[in-house]
């Protein structure tokens, strides 16, 4: 009885299986596929063309990589990246801040925007950006570069910093007024640590952002500021495709490790903006 | 935008003239790549969304989105890599930038459909499964009409994401034959130096994504 009865379960519970390994294993193939080739590629010393598999394997472009060539745009890039962050922060926390609580006429018009940039094709813009900036000698310099990314990571910290304070009650900072506590003097001590882990957040979305951020920078940066993502394109255009893939494991491994880390405390919300990365 | 209609200094329509002489062809074939590359992202995205719906299996889901932090030029690399030993024709061709824009919108696809489906109401999944309706089935009949609105907006939003992709295209581009709209924008203002004609190409790409919102909005209205 007991032995028929559980049949048609387990029955089914291995067919259940059976998707779910299928389904899993053609994920793997299309989303890891692509990813791994620029493993393949990255230790691959010698392939060529016809062949279907890499003929030698090493770690000599990874050496080389690590030891001289990559250390420059790498330091270039993550010092552009940190600047745009405290600067972006800077701005955006007394911004988010207002739009979250005060009522600021227009909010939802300051809001779109700070969104308009990011739905239309952003290239027609940071051409003309360059055309101003070669006017003002900032074409081609770290500040013109520093000031693009800041445009776009602005869009970022804002959104977030609204949404954070938004989402924090504002009884506690009330109860701090009824206390004789002045405006500042809530904000610092009430409003400011409940809203650091979104902070952080925010910190770690545009500091990738900056990091990754490829258009603006061949425009506005060419030929002198060369960051990781146009280091990696001139050597794939280059078909120094080793060397390219090397990097752009380099280049994915800060957003890889932050999904690892974040994906359960990152809400929704903000893992759209990495759609723009 | 203002620099589309003026060329030394005078007011004029010349060069729209230049983009329509030059570039009509490119306009075509921009929109007919954007709009591959949605319908592939969406034929992926839907069964797979619905069946993330049906049964939650978060392996799949992890995967899915992925994409998302994955920059735009390492996704033109990857792809190009990884197609051009197997599949060398479709590494340089319309086909294979579709199918990297599609790869590389899956994953925000993944998060707004799983989203738009996970707010259906599980009584109705309940009551067409009763009846004995299979996962993609239900995901034909009851979540995709539902989800209908939050669908066309994601769509809109993933096809002016391509239209206006720069750094897949300019990853995987040939030489020759027609060209994405951002690759003419970008060799006309930083190889010929003509601003002008790229501000007007600039402006024909943002009302292109402008058509695709009016298109959805008129329909919004319609029904």
């Amino acid at each position: 009885m007991v032995a028929s009865k559980r049949y048609p379960l387990q029955q089914t519970s291995v067919g259940t299986l059976a998707v779910r390994a299928g389904v899993l294993a053609i994920a793997a193939f299309v989303i890891v596929g692509p990813l791994a080739s620029l493993g393949v590629w990255s230790v691959a010393e010698r392939w060529t063309h016809g062949s279907a598999w890499p003929q030698r394997f090493g770690l000599r472009y990874w050496t080389r990589m690590l030891s001289s060539d990559f250390l420059e745009p790498l330091r270039l890039g993550v010092t552009i990246a940190v600047i745009v962050t405290v600067l972006a922060l800077v701005l955006a926390i007394p911004l988010g801040y207002a739009l979250a609580r005060l009522n600021v006429p227009g909010r939802t018009g300051v809001l779109l925007l700070f969104l308009l940039p990011q739905a239309f094709p952003q290239l027609p813009v940071f051409a003309s950006a360059t055309r101003e900036f070669y006017r003002w000698g900032l074409a081609g310099t770290v500040p013109g570069v520093v000031l693009v990314h800041l445009v776009g990571g602005l869009v970022f910290a804002v959104w977030t910093m609204t949404a954070v304070f938004r989402s924090i009650g504002r009884d506690l900072e009330e109860a701090a007024w009824d206390l004789g506590a002045s405006t500042t003097r809530a904000f610092a001590t009430i409003a400011l640590p409940l809203a650091l882990p979104g902070l952080v957040a925010s910190a770690v979305l545009v500091f990738l952002y900056s990091l990754d951020e490829f258009t603006g920078t061949l425009l506005v940066g060419a030929p002198f500021v060369t960051t990781l993502p146009v280091y990696m394109y001139t050597a794939s255009v280059g078909y120094e495709l080793q060397i390219a893939s090397v990097t752009a494991i380099v280049l994915m491994a800060p957003g890889a490790l932050l999904l690892l880390l974040l994906e359960r405390f990152l809400k929704s919300e903000y893992l759209v903006f990495f759609g723009q990365l | 935008m203002v620099a589309s209609f003026t060329r030394d200094g005078a007011l004029t329509l010349a060069n729209y003239g230049t983009v329509w002489r030059l570039y009509t062809r490119d306009v075509v074939y921009t929109v007919a790549v954007a709009a591959a590359g949605t319908l592939l992202t969406f034929a992926v995205a839907i069964p797979a969304c619905g069946w993330l719906r049906a049964r939650a299996f978060g392996p799949v889901e992890f995967l899915l989105k992925v994409p998302l932090f994955v920059p735009f030029v390492v996704v033109g690399h990857a792809l190009r890599v990884f197609l051009s030993p197997y599949v060398p024709a479709l590494a340089s061709s319309w086909a294979g930038i579709a199918l990297a824009l599609a790869w590389k919108h899956l994953g925000l696809a993944a998060l707004l459909l799983l989203g738009a489906f996970r707010s259906v109401d599980e009584s109705y999944l309940e009551a067409g499964r009763n009846f004995g309706a299979s996962t993609p089935r239900l995901t034909r009949d009851i979540l995709v009409p539902m989800a209908a609105p939050a669908l066309a907006v994601s769509a809109i939003l993933i096809f002016s994401s391509m239209l206006a992709s720069f750094s897949i295209p300019l990853m995987m581009g040939r030489g020759s034959g027609p060209q994405m709209l951002m690759i003419d924008v970008y060799y006309r203002f930083g190889q010929h130096g003509d601003f002008a004609t790229a501000s007007a190409l600039g402006v024909v790409a943002y009302l292109l994504a402008m058509g695709a919102a009016l298109v959805y909005a008129r329909r919004l209205t319609a029904s």
